[in-house]
């Protein structure tokens, strides 16, 4: 069953790889700009691969996955700033799927607000920084030395590049650094740290 | 029991629906330029009163700096004076006529807008909605401030040069889940409308000084081209006057 969603989750995936690329062949001769304003919204799909980070001594769990993370964002100003540092903010949310493949097969699923800072200075392509934390709910939890309990938090910061290929579409790579733990709720509480590297589509409207 | 349960999910319900409602919302406020815009727009002019304005420039600025005008501004405000009747045809920038004869009215438009879109303000704010997990965004109001100013200057073919000038300004009031660009163009139009409303109502109020019968032709004109021409009498000089004939001054 689950092998099943995740081949869904992977040709769905593939499929807007593909249609995106055909879409910029396309859109090359075209002159891109893309129009950001107050208000515009922007729906996304990304999806990653989580690699482990033991940080210390105590902490032995080798958990890794894949994820996927559907959002929605809100521009909610006009681009800040005259020089490189020149862009906008946007608010949002985004739900969060991770399958930990080790140590054990688990999933995890959380509800994240982020909020993001786009450099708007280079026209279509558009580097940001980003950061996003909520609550986050995980069998793997209790199950490991790290983390007492199911309910944890999850907090994440990064950045990563847009490309705009057309004036209301982009696609877009980058980096997190990936943190769950319980806030003290529950001991132990070693906290579980990755990277997730990751890449996806945003269409804005 | 079922009742207890009954009770609480429809105050759920009814909760998240003015949770949603109120966070959805936005609203204008527009401030009228001033208190005597309320005049009627048109005047009636006799039809061989009339004479054409000819846009002769278009300035725009934005917070300051200097822009491209607009064809739509440049449209918009064509179809405002349009309104009012009192000229017998508009020219937009860069069109020549040769039609026109010697009585037409130049305009010089200046249009300076101010944005203030509060981007600091927003971004501090929809740090506090983010943390709150969106529940503080029915109670956290959003603002973005749009002032203009137009500013339209006449000369009658005489060289008797009117200057009128509106100032406009409003703000659209908005939570996070009811901001969308629309919005933002909204308010521009509201504003943009205002100013020219204002204007156009000077603009009548002044009605008379644009008949073709208010001033004649100056001979300083004729006589610029007298001298200039180097050619036979036969050119002759009555011959370019010809044309603004029927507004013969009074």
């Amino acid at each position: 069953m689950m092998r099943s969603a995740r081949q869904t989750l992977i040709r769905t995936f593939t499929a807007l790889t593909v249609g995106a690329w055909m879409t910029t062949a396309s859109a090359q001769a075209m002159d891109i700009s893309p129009a950001i304003t107050v208000g515009t919204q922007e729906f996304g799909l990304t999806a990653g691969y989580l690699f482990s980070h033991r940080l210390t001594d105590l902490h032995t769990t080798k958990q890794h996955g894949p994820a996927l993370m559907p959002s929605w964002m809100m521009t909610i100003t006009d681009p800040i700033g005259d020089s490189w540092y020149r862009g906008q903010v946007s608010l949002g949310a985004e739900m969060v799927y991770l399958e930990f493949r080790e140590p054990l097969l688990t999933h995890g699923v959380g509800f994240t607000p982020r909020i993001k800072y786009m450099f708007v200075a280079l026209g279509r392509l558009r580097p940001y920084a980003e950061f996003a934390g909520g609550p986050f709910w995980t069998d793997l939890g209790g199950r490991i030395e790290e983390q007492a309990n199911q309910f944890n938090f999850v907090l994440t910061g990064g950045v990563g590049v847009s490309w705009f290929f057309t004036s209301q579409a982009s696609f877009n790579i980058g980096y997190r650094f990936h943190h769950i733990s319980n806030a003290g709720t529950a001991f132990p509480n070693l906290g579980l740290n990755a990277s997730l590297p990751f890449g996806g589509f945003s269409f804005f409207f | 029991m079922m009742m207890y349960i009954f009770r609480w999910s429809v105050l759920s319900l009814a909760g998240f629906v003015m949770w949603v409602t109120t966070g959805c919302t936005r609203w204008i406020d527009v401030k009228p330029p001033s208190a005597s815009s309320q005049e009627a727009l048109t005047y009636s002019l006799p039809g061989n009163e009339r004479v054409p304005l000819v846009i002769d420039t278009f300035h725009t600025t934005k917070n300051g700096a200097p822009q491209h005008p607009s064809p739509e501004a440049e449209r918009r405000i064509l179809n405002s004076v349009q309104v009012t009747s009192l000229f017998s045809t508009l020219i937009p920038l860069g069109r020549k006529s040769d039609v026109l004869g010697k009585k037409i009215v130049s305009a010089r438009i200046t249009v300076d807008e101010a944005i203030e879109p509060h981007s600091g303000l927003s971004a501090l704010k929809g740090m506090l909605i983010g943390g709150s997990m969106f529940l503080l965004s029915p109670f956290i109001k959003l603002e973005y401030d749009y002032a203009a100013r137009v500013g339209l200057e006449l000369e009658r073919w005489d060289g008797y040069i009117k200057r009128y000038e509106s100032r406009s300004s409003g703000t659209v009031h908005y939570k996070l889940f009811g901001a969308t660009p629309v919005m933002i163009d909204e308010l521009k139009r509201h504003v943009t409308e205002a100013c020219l409303a204002d204007l156009t109502g000077q603009l009548v109020r002044d009605a008379k000084f644009y008949m073709g019968s208010s001033a004649s032709v100056p001979a300083t004109g004729i006589r610029t081209v007298t001298v200039r021409a180097n050619r036979p009498p036969t050119t002759s000089l009555s011959l370019s006057i010809v044309p603004i004939a029927s507004a013969s001054p009074q």
